[in-house]
Protein backbone atom coordinates (compact mmCIF):
# COMPACT_ATOMS: atom_id res chain seq x y z
CA UNK A 1 0.00 0.00 0.00
CA UNK A 2 1.39 3.36 -0.97
CA UNK A 3 -0.10 6.82 -0.44
CA UNK A 4 0.90 10.37 -1.26
CA UNK A 5 1.45 12.08 2.09
CA UNK A 6 0.33 15.62 2.76
CA UNK A 7 1.47 16.44 6.31
CA UNK A 8 0.29 20.07 6.30
CA UNK A 9 1.88 22.94 8.18
CA UNK A 10 1.21 21.95 11.76
CA UNK A 11 2.73 18.48 11.42
CA UNK A 12 5.94 20.13 10.35
CA UNK A 13 5.94 22.61 13.23
CA UNK A 14 3.84 22.66 16.40
CA UNK A 15 2.53 19.12 16.01
CA UNK A 16 5.65 17.23 15.03
CA UNK A 17 4.70 14.41 17.40
CA UNK A 18 1.70 13.64 15.19
CA UNK A 19 3.96 13.35 12.15
CA UNK A 20 6.36 11.06 14.03
CA UNK A 21 3.58 8.77 15.22
CA UNK A 22 1.79 8.62 11.85
CA UNK A 23 5.02 7.52 10.23
CA UNK A 24 5.68 4.96 12.97
CA UNK A 25 2.23 3.38 12.65
CA UNK A 26 2.38 3.31 8.85
CA UNK A 27 5.82 1.74 8.90
CA UNK A 28 4.67 -1.03 11.22
CA UNK A 29 1.59 -1.73 9.13
CA UNK A 30 3.47 -1.72 5.83
CA UNK A 31 1.87 1.48 4.55
CA UNK A 32 4.31 3.45 2.43
CA UNK A 33 4.07 7.25 2.55
CA UNK A 34 5.46 9.38 -0.26
CA UNK A 35 5.59 12.98 0.92
CA UNK A 36 4.34 15.34 -1.78
CA UNK A 37 7.34 17.44 -2.78
CA UNK A 38 6.99 21.18 -2.29
CA UNK A 39 3.46 20.98 -0.87
CA UNK A 40 1.96 24.29 0.23
CA UNK A 41 -0.40 25.27 3.06
CA UNK A 42 -4.06 24.29 2.50
CA UNK A 43 -5.15 27.79 3.49
CA UNK A 44 -7.57 26.74 6.28
CA UNK A 45 -9.29 28.45 7.86
CA UNK A 46 -8.52 31.81 6.27
CA UNK A 47 -8.42 31.34 2.50
CA UNK A 48 -12.03 30.11 2.25
CA UNK A 49 -13.15 32.98 4.48
CA UNK A 50 -11.61 35.54 2.16
CA UNK A 51 -12.58 34.15 -1.25
CA UNK A 52 -14.40 31.06 -2.57
CA UNK A 53 -12.07 30.32 -5.48
CA UNK A 54 -9.07 31.19 -3.31
CA UNK A 55 -10.17 28.63 -0.73
CA UNK A 56 -10.29 25.92 -3.40
CA UNK A 57 -7.33 26.81 -5.59
CA UNK A 58 -4.73 26.84 -2.81
CA UNK A 59 -5.32 23.26 -1.61
CA UNK A 60 -5.81 22.18 -5.25
CA UNK A 61 -2.22 23.11 -5.97
CA UNK A 62 -0.91 20.34 -3.75
CA UNK A 63 -3.15 17.66 -5.23
CA UNK A 64 -1.66 18.05 -8.68
CA UNK A 65 1.56 16.12 -8.07
CA UNK A 66 -0.23 13.31 -6.22
CA UNK A 67 -2.54 12.92 -9.19
CA UNK A 68 0.42 12.80 -11.57
CA UNK A 69 1.91 9.97 -9.49
CA UNK A 70 -1.43 8.17 -9.60
CA UNK A 71 -1.58 7.94 -5.81
CA UNK A 72 -4.38 8.47 -3.33
CA UNK A 73 -3.62 11.12 -0.74
CA UNK A 74 -3.45 10.88 3.05
CA UNK A 75 -3.81 14.08 5.08
CA UNK A 76 -3.64 13.63 8.88
CA UNK A 77 -4.96 17.11 9.72
CA UNK A 78 -8.76 17.25 9.73
CA UNK A 79 -8.85 20.80 8.39
CA UNK A 80 -6.40 20.06 5.55
CA UNK A 81 -8.23 16.84 4.81
CA UNK A 82 -11.60 18.58 4.49
CA UNK A 83 -10.20 21.36 2.29
CA UNK A 84 -8.72 18.74 -0.06
CA UNK A 85 -11.98 16.80 -0.12
CA UNK A 86 -13.85 19.97 -1.07
CA UNK A 87 -11.48 20.51 -3.97
CA UNK A 88 -12.13 17.02 -5.31
CA UNK A 89 -15.85 17.47 -4.84
CA UNK A 90 -15.89 20.69 -6.85
CA UNK A 91 -13.51 19.42 -9.52
CA UNK A 92 -15.57 16.27 -10.13
CA UNK A 93 -19.08 17.77 -9.90
CA UNK A 94 -18.77 21.35 -11.11
CA UNK A 95 -17.04 21.73 -14.51
CA UNK A 96 -17.25 25.49 -14.37
CA UNK A 97 -15.46 25.63 -11.03
CA UNK A 98 -12.96 23.00 -12.20
CA UNK A 99 -11.95 25.25 -15.08
CA UNK A 100 -11.56 28.21 -12.75
CA UNK A 101 -9.46 26.24 -10.29
CA UNK A 102 -7.24 24.93 -13.06
CA UNK A 103 -6.78 28.39 -14.46
CA UNK A 104 -5.88 29.75 -11.03
CA UNK A 105 -3.27 27.05 -10.39
CA UNK A 106 -1.98 26.87 -13.96
CA UNK A 107 -2.34 23.08 -14.07
CA UNK A 108 -4.91 20.44 -14.85
CA UNK A 109 -6.54 18.70 -11.93
CA UNK A 110 -9.07 15.94 -12.68
CA UNK A 111 -9.97 14.79 -9.19
CA UNK A 112 -8.79 11.21 -9.72
CA UNK A 113 -6.79 10.86 -6.49
CA UNK A 114 -8.95 9.97 -3.53
CA UNK A 115 -8.25 11.94 -0.35
CA UNK A 116 -8.16 9.75 2.74
CA UNK A 117 -8.18 10.70 6.38
CA UNK A 118 -5.49 9.10 8.51
CA UNK A 119 -8.05 6.94 10.31
CA UNK A 120 -9.20 5.47 6.99
CA UNK A 121 -5.64 4.96 5.80
CA UNK A 122 -4.58 3.16 8.96
CA UNK A 123 -7.79 1.18 9.03
CA UNK A 124 -7.21 0.12 5.41
CA UNK A 125 -4.44 -2.16 6.68
CA UNK A 126 -7.19 -4.23 8.31
CA UNK A 127 -8.22 -4.60 11.95
CA UNK A 128 -6.59 -8.04 12.14
CA UNK A 129 -3.25 -6.72 11.03
CA UNK A 130 -3.50 -3.90 13.57
CA UNK A 131 -4.24 -6.23 16.46
CA UNK A 132 -1.51 -8.64 15.37
CA UNK A 133 1.04 -5.83 15.48
CA UNK A 134 0.29 -5.07 19.14
CA UNK A 135 3.15 -5.95 21.48
CA UNK A 136 1.95 -4.06 24.58
CA UNK A 137 -1.86 -4.31 24.75
CA UNK A 138 -3.89 -1.60 26.42
CA UNK A 139 -5.40 -4.02 28.97
CA UNK A 140 -8.77 -2.38 29.18
CA UNK A 141 -7.54 1.21 29.38
CA UNK A 142 -10.65 3.39 29.09
CA UNK A 143 -10.18 5.46 25.95
CA UNK A 144 -12.47 8.19 24.65
CA UNK A 145 -12.13 8.47 20.88
CA UNK A 146 -12.66 12.07 19.88
CA UNK A 147 -13.34 12.68 16.19
CA UNK A 148 -14.22 16.35 16.25
CA UNK A 149 -16.37 17.86 13.55
CA UNK A 150 -14.41 18.17 10.32
CA UNK A 151 -14.08 14.46 9.54
CA UNK A 152 -17.80 13.74 9.68
CA UNK A 153 -19.59 16.99 8.79
CA UNK A 154 -21.06 18.11 6.48
CA UNK A 155 -21.93 14.46 5.80
CA UNK A 156 -22.45 14.89 2.06
CA UNK A 157 -18.84 15.98 1.65
CA UNK A 158 -16.98 14.81 4.72
CA UNK A 159 -18.17 11.31 5.44
CA UNK A 160 -15.36 9.35 6.99
CA UNK A 161 -17.95 7.84 9.29
CA UNK A 162 -21.40 8.43 10.77
CA UNK A 163 -21.83 12.17 11.47
CA UNK A 164 -23.29 11.72 14.96
CA UNK A 165 -21.90 8.40 16.09
CA UNK A 166 -18.66 7.38 14.36
CA UNK A 167 -16.77 4.27 15.47
CA UNK A 168 -13.72 3.87 13.23
CA UNK A 169 -11.19 4.96 15.88
CA UNK A 170 -13.13 3.13 18.60
CA UNK A 171 -12.81 -0.11 16.63
CA UNK A 172 -9.07 0.37 16.31
CA UNK A 173 -8.76 1.15 20.01
CA UNK A 174 -10.53 -2.10 20.82
CA UNK A 175 -8.08 -3.88 18.53
CA UNK A 176 -5.29 -2.45 20.69
CA UNK A 177 -6.92 -3.89 23.80
CA UNK A 178 -8.66 -0.75 25.04
CA UNK A 179 -12.15 -0.32 26.34
CA UNK A 180 -13.71 2.18 23.96
CA UNK A 181 -16.01 4.25 26.14
CA UNK A 182 -19.35 5.39 24.84
CA UNK A 183 -19.75 9.14 25.24
CA UNK A 184 -21.87 11.90 23.76
CA UNK A 185 -19.38 14.52 22.58
CA UNK A 186 -17.42 12.50 20.01
CA UNK A 187 -18.18 14.86 17.16
CA UNK A 188 -18.79 18.15 18.95
CA UNK A 189 -16.54 20.97 17.88
CA UNK A 190 -13.63 21.86 20.19
CA UNK A 191 -13.51 25.42 18.86
CA UNK A 192 -10.96 24.69 16.12
CA UNK A 193 -9.09 27.84 15.16
CA UNK A 194 -11.56 30.10 16.96
CA UNK A 195 -8.95 30.26 19.74
CA UNK A 196 -7.11 32.89 17.73
CA UNK A 197 -10.26 35.01 17.52
CA UNK A 198 -12.33 34.43 20.65
CA UNK A 199 -10.29 32.57 23.23
CA UNK A 200 -12.93 32.51 25.99
CA UNK A 201 -15.59 30.93 23.80
CA UNK A 202 -13.09 28.34 22.60
CA UNK A 203 -12.14 27.39 26.15
CA UNK A 204 -15.80 26.93 26.97
CA UNK A 205 -16.30 24.70 23.91
CA UNK A 206 -13.30 22.54 24.75
CA UNK A 207 -14.29 22.37 28.39
CA UNK A 208 -17.58 20.69 27.47
CA UNK A 209 -15.71 18.04 25.50
CA UNK A 210 -13.31 17.34 28.36
CA UNK A 211 -16.16 17.31 30.84
CA UNK A 212 -18.14 14.65 29.01
CA UNK A 213 -15.08 12.49 28.44
CA UNK A 214 -14.15 12.61 32.12
CA UNK A 215 -17.71 12.06 33.33
CA UNK A 216 -18.02 9.08 31.02
CA UNK A 217 -15.10 7.46 32.77
CA UNK A 218 -12.32 7.99 30.22
CA UNK A 219 -8.72 7.68 31.39
CA UNK A 220 -7.35 9.05 28.14
CA UNK A 221 -8.64 10.94 25.10
CA UNK A 222 -7.33 10.21 21.62
CA UNK A 223 -7.63 12.68 18.75
CA UNK A 224 -6.94 12.74 15.02
CA UNK A 225 -6.67 16.48 14.44
CA UNK A 226 -4.00 19.03 15.39
CA UNK A 227 -6.62 21.61 16.35
CA UNK A 228 -8.48 19.21 18.63
CA UNK A 229 -5.17 18.16 20.16
CA UNK A 230 -4.10 21.77 20.75
CA UNK A 231 -7.40 22.81 22.30
CA UNK A 232 -7.83 19.82 24.61
CA UNK A 233 -4.19 19.25 25.49
CA UNK A 234 -2.31 22.54 25.42
CA UNK A 235 -5.21 24.59 26.77
CA UNK A 236 -6.34 22.12 29.44
CA UNK A 237 -4.47 24.11 32.09
CA UNK A 238 -6.10 27.33 30.85
CA UNK A 239 -9.51 25.68 31.09
CA UNK A 240 -8.79 24.60 34.66
CA UNK A 241 -7.70 28.09 35.58
CA UNK A 242 -10.69 29.77 33.97
CA UNK A 243 -13.40 27.46 35.24
CA UNK A 244 -11.83 26.28 38.50
CA UNK A 245 -11.92 22.69 37.25
CA UNK A 246 -9.32 20.00 37.93
CA UNK A 247 -9.19 18.07 34.68
CA UNK A 248 -6.08 16.01 34.47
CA UNK A 249 -6.74 13.73 31.56
CA UNK A 250 -4.04 12.92 29.03
CA UNK A 251 -4.83 13.77 25.42
CA UNK A 252 -2.78 12.29 22.60
CA UNK A 253 -3.08 11.34 18.95
CA UNK A 254 -4.57 7.92 18.33
CA UNK A 255 -1.47 7.17 16.30
CA UNK A 256 0.74 7.91 19.32
CA UNK A 257 -1.16 5.42 21.45
CA UNK A 258 -1.24 2.88 18.63
CA UNK A 259 2.47 3.13 17.87
CA UNK A 260 3.24 2.83 21.58
CA UNK A 261 1.37 -0.45 21.79
CA UNK A 262 3.29 -1.58 18.72
CA UNK A 263 6.58 -1.21 20.54
CA UNK A 264 7.79 2.35 19.96
CA UNK A 265 9.06 4.29 22.95
CA UNK A 266 7.34 7.43 24.23
CA UNK A 267 10.37 9.37 23.10
CA UNK A 268 10.20 8.14 19.52
CA UNK A 269 6.60 9.32 19.41
CA UNK A 270 7.22 12.80 20.78
CA UNK A 271 5.03 12.16 23.83
CA UNK A 272 7.03 14.80 25.69
CA UNK A 273 5.75 17.41 23.26
CA UNK A 274 2.23 16.94 24.59
CA UNK A 275 1.27 19.18 27.51
CA UNK A 276 -0.88 16.86 29.62
CA UNK A 277 0.94 14.16 31.60
CA UNK A 278 0.54 10.79 29.91
CA UNK A 279 2.79 8.73 32.21
CA UNK A 280 0.26 7.36 34.69
CA UNK A 281 -2.14 6.23 31.94
CA UNK A 282 0.70 4.73 29.90
CA UNK A 283 2.09 2.90 32.92
CA UNK A 284 -0.91 0.55 32.78
CA UNK A 285 0.01 -0.55 29.26
CA UNK A 286 2.10 -3.61 28.64
CA UNK B 1 -27.34 46.30 15.70
CA UNK B 2 -30.43 48.46 15.45
CA UNK B 3 -33.54 46.75 16.77
CA UNK B 4 -35.95 48.60 14.50
CA UNK B 5 -35.79 47.74 10.81
CA UNK B 6 -37.92 49.06 8.00
CA UNK B 7 -38.63 45.82 6.18
CA UNK B 8 -40.19 47.25 3.06
CA UNK B 9 -37.22 49.55 2.71
CA UNK B 10 -34.86 46.57 3.17
CA UNK B 11 -36.74 44.68 0.46
CA UNK B 12 -36.60 47.64 -1.93
CA UNK B 13 -32.91 48.28 -1.35
CA UNK B 14 -31.63 44.74 -0.82
CA UNK B 15 -34.31 42.52 -2.34
CA UNK B 16 -31.71 40.75 -4.42
CA UNK B 17 -29.50 40.01 -1.40
CA UNK B 18 -30.82 36.46 -1.06
CA UNK B 19 -30.02 35.86 -4.73
CA UNK B 20 -26.48 37.16 -4.33
CA UNK B 21 -26.05 34.93 -1.28
CA UNK B 22 -27.22 32.01 -3.41
CA UNK B 23 -24.67 32.81 -6.09
CA UNK B 24 -21.90 33.21 -3.53
CA UNK B 25 -22.65 30.07 -1.50
CA UNK B 26 -24.63 27.90 -3.89
CA UNK B 27 -27.30 27.65 -1.17
CA UNK B 28 -30.92 28.76 -1.36
CA UNK B 29 -31.77 30.42 1.93
CA UNK B 30 -35.40 30.79 0.80
CA UNK B 31 -35.89 27.16 1.80
CA UNK B 32 -35.31 27.90 5.50
CA UNK B 33 -38.54 27.59 7.51
CA UNK B 34 -37.07 28.73 10.82
CA UNK B 35 -37.19 25.48 12.76
CA UNK B 36 -34.18 26.64 14.78
CA UNK B 37 -32.36 23.31 14.65
CA UNK B 38 -29.18 24.97 13.38
CA UNK B 39 -29.02 27.23 16.42
CA UNK B 40 -29.95 24.47 18.85
CA UNK B 41 -26.87 22.46 17.91
CA UNK B 42 -24.43 25.26 17.17
CA UNK B 43 -21.50 24.87 19.60
CA UNK B 44 -20.35 28.48 19.25
CA UNK B 45 -23.84 29.86 19.84
CA UNK B 46 -24.30 27.53 22.81
CA UNK B 47 -21.16 28.96 24.38
CA UNK B 48 -22.47 32.50 23.92
CA UNK B 49 -19.91 33.28 21.24
CA UNK B 50 -22.36 34.76 18.73
CA UNK B 51 -24.26 38.04 18.74
CA UNK B 52 -27.02 36.69 16.48
CA UNK B 53 -28.08 33.02 16.35
CA UNK B 54 -27.62 31.10 13.07
CA UNK B 55 -31.35 30.74 12.36
CA UNK B 56 -31.80 34.49 12.82
CA UNK B 57 -29.02 35.08 10.32
CA UNK B 58 -30.97 32.96 7.86
CA UNK B 59 -34.15 34.94 8.49
CA UNK B 60 -32.30 38.23 8.13
CA UNK B 61 -30.97 37.09 4.76
CA UNK B 62 -34.54 36.28 3.70
CA UNK B 63 -35.67 39.73 4.76
CA UNK B 64 -32.92 41.50 2.83
CA UNK B 65 -31.21 42.84 5.94
CA UNK B 66 -27.89 42.94 4.16
CA UNK B 67 -26.08 45.60 6.15
CA UNK B 68 -27.20 44.15 9.47
CA UNK B 69 -26.11 40.61 8.56
CA UNK B 70 -22.74 41.60 7.20
CA UNK B 71 -21.97 43.54 10.36
CA UNK B 72 -22.57 40.68 12.78
CA UNK B 73 -19.89 38.95 14.80
CA UNK B 74 -21.65 35.64 14.09
CA UNK B 75 -20.51 35.33 10.50
CA UNK B 76 -16.88 35.61 11.66
CA UNK B 77 -16.97 33.30 14.67
CA UNK B 78 -18.75 30.47 12.89
CA UNK B 79 -16.08 27.76 12.69
CA UNK B 80 -17.86 25.93 9.87
CA UNK B 81 -18.13 22.82 12.00
CA UNK B 82 -21.20 22.02 9.85
CA UNK B 83 -23.23 20.58 12.69
CA UNK B 84 -26.09 22.80 11.52
CA UNK B 85 -25.64 21.58 7.95
CA UNK B 86 -25.74 17.95 9.04
CA UNK B 87 -29.05 18.52 10.83
CA UNK B 88 -30.93 21.06 8.72
CA UNK B 89 -34.24 19.47 7.63
CA UNK B 90 -34.30 21.76 4.58
CA UNK B 91 -30.91 20.53 3.41
CA UNK B 92 -29.24 23.94 3.49
CA UNK B 93 -25.48 24.02 3.95
CA UNK B 94 -25.50 26.80 6.55
CA UNK B 95 -21.74 26.59 6.99
CA UNK B 96 -21.33 27.54 3.35
CA UNK B 97 -23.81 30.37 3.74
CA UNK B 98 -21.65 31.69 6.61
CA UNK B 99 -18.53 31.36 4.45
CA UNK B 100 -20.28 33.26 1.66
CA UNK B 101 -21.42 36.02 4.02
CA UNK B 102 -17.89 36.40 5.34
CA UNK B 103 -16.55 36.81 1.84
CA UNK B 104 -19.24 39.41 1.07
CA UNK B 105 -18.41 41.34 4.26
CA UNK B 106 -14.71 41.15 3.47
CA UNK B 107 -15.26 42.47 -0.04
CA UNK B 108 -17.18 45.41 1.42
CA UNK B 109 -14.25 45.98 3.74
CA UNK B 110 -16.44 45.52 6.83
CA UNK B 111 -13.48 44.63 9.00
CA UNK B 112 -14.21 46.49 12.18
CA UNK B 113 -17.22 44.44 13.36
CA UNK B 114 -15.20 41.42 14.38
CA UNK B 115 -11.74 42.87 14.38
CA UNK B 116 -9.99 39.91 16.01
CA UNK B 117 -11.31 37.66 13.27
CA UNK B 118 -10.38 39.81 10.32
CA UNK B 119 -6.96 40.52 11.88
CA UNK B 120 -6.46 36.78 12.31
CA UNK B 121 -7.42 35.90 8.74
CA UNK B 122 -5.37 38.67 7.21
CA UNK B 123 -2.29 37.94 9.33
CA UNK B 124 -2.51 34.23 8.66
CA UNK B 125 -3.13 34.66 4.97
CA UNK B 126 -0.27 37.10 4.49
CA UNK B 127 1.93 34.66 6.35
CA UNK B 128 1.19 31.70 4.07
CA UNK B 129 1.28 33.87 0.95
CA UNK B 130 4.77 34.98 1.95
CA UNK B 131 6.20 31.64 3.05
CA UNK B 132 4.09 29.09 1.17
CA UNK B 133 3.57 27.28 4.45
CA UNK B 134 2.50 28.65 7.82
CA UNK B 135 5.49 30.08 9.64
CA UNK B 136 3.96 29.98 13.08
CA UNK B 137 6.54 32.01 14.96
CA UNK B 138 6.08 34.99 12.66
CA UNK B 139 2.32 34.49 12.67
CA UNK B 140 2.13 34.40 16.48
CA UNK B 141 4.16 37.57 16.78
CA UNK B 142 2.26 39.34 13.99
CA UNK B 143 -1.12 38.45 15.48
CA UNK B 144 0.01 39.51 18.96
CA UNK B 145 1.02 42.91 17.66
CA UNK B 146 -2.49 43.36 16.30
CA UNK B 147 -4.74 41.67 18.85
CA UNK B 148 -2.53 40.89 21.85
CA UNK B 149 -3.19 37.20 21.18
CA UNK B 150 -0.10 35.78 22.93
CA UNK B 151 -0.42 37.88 26.07
CA UNK B 152 -3.26 35.63 27.20
CA UNK B 153 -1.18 32.46 26.94
CA UNK B 154 2.25 33.69 28.01
CA UNK B 155 2.30 31.11 30.82
CA UNK B 156 2.43 28.38 28.16
CA UNK B 157 5.35 29.96 26.30
CA UNK B 158 8.28 28.48 28.28
CA UNK B 159 6.95 24.93 27.95
CA UNK B 160 6.19 25.48 24.28
CA UNK B 161 9.70 26.64 23.50
CA UNK B 162 11.26 23.95 25.67
CA UNK B 163 9.30 21.23 23.94
CA UNK B 164 10.46 22.58 20.59
CA UNK B 165 6.86 23.12 19.54
CA UNK B 166 7.43 26.52 17.96
CA UNK B 167 10.31 26.37 15.48
CA UNK B 168 12.30 29.57 15.03
CA UNK B 169 12.72 29.21 11.28
CA UNK B 170 10.19 28.77 8.48
CA UNK B 171 9.72 25.37 6.82
CA UNK B 172 12.00 24.94 3.81
CA UNK B 173 10.27 25.02 0.47
CA UNK B 174 11.78 25.24 -3.01
CA UNK B 175 9.05 27.40 -4.45
CA UNK B 176 7.58 29.54 -1.70
CA UNK B 177 5.82 31.76 -4.26
CA UNK B 178 3.15 29.19 -5.15
CA UNK B 179 0.36 30.77 -3.10
CA UNK B 180 1.27 34.27 -4.20
CA UNK B 181 1.04 33.13 -7.81
CA UNK B 182 -2.45 31.74 -7.23
CA UNK B 183 -3.53 35.04 -5.66
CA UNK B 184 -2.15 36.93 -8.65
CA UNK B 185 -3.85 34.58 -11.12
CA UNK B 186 -7.21 34.99 -9.38
CA UNK B 187 -6.85 38.76 -9.39
CA UNK B 188 -6.14 38.65 -13.11
CA UNK B 189 -9.15 36.36 -13.71
CA UNK B 190 -11.41 38.73 -11.76
CA UNK B 191 -10.11 41.64 -13.82
CA UNK B 192 -10.95 39.80 -17.05
CA UNK B 193 -14.61 39.40 -16.08
S1 LIG C 1 -32.00 24.20 10.53
FE1 LIG C 1 -32.32 24.83 8.38
S2 LIG C 1 -34.54 25.19 8.19
FE2 LIG C 1 -34.07 25.10 10.40
S3 LIG C 1 -33.76 27.26 10.96
FE3 LIG C 1 -31.75 26.42 10.49
S4 LIG C 1 -31.44 26.86 8.31
FE4 LIG C 1 -33.62 27.14 8.73
S1 LIG D 1 -21.15 25.70 11.04
FE1 LIG D 1 -21.14 27.66 12.11
S2 LIG D 1 -23.28 28.13 12.45
FE2 LIG D 1 -23.19 25.98 11.92
S3 LIG D 1 -23.11 24.92 13.88
FE3 LIG D 1 -20.98 25.22 13.22
S4 LIG D 1 -20.34 27.15 14.15
FE4 LIG D 1 -22.58 27.08 14.26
Amino acid sequence: MKYAYYPGCSLHATQKAYDMSVKAVCKTLGIELWEIPDWVCCGASSAHSLGHLLGLAIPAKTLVSAEKEGLDVVAPCAACWQRLVWVNHEVTTNPDMRDKINKAIGAELKGTSKVLSIMEAVNSAGIDKISQAVKKPLKGLKVASYYGCYYVKPPKIAHVDDPESPHLIDDMMVALGAEAIDWPYKTECCGASLGFIDFDTTLMMSKKVLDFAVKSGAELIVTACPLCQMNLDMYQSKINKKFGTKYNIPVCYFTQLMAYTMGYSANELGMGKNYTAYESAFSKIG
Amino acid sequence: MSTCVNLSQAQTDHGDFIERVRKMSDQDVRKCYQCGKCSAGCPVHNCNGMDVSPNRIMRMVQLGMEEEVLKTKTIWVCVVCSTCTARCPRDIDIGRVMDGLRIMAYKKNYLQYAKNATDFHQTFFNNIATFGRAYEMAFAIGLTLKTGYMFGILDLAPATLLKGNLPFFPSKLKNSRQIKEIVENIKRMEGEK
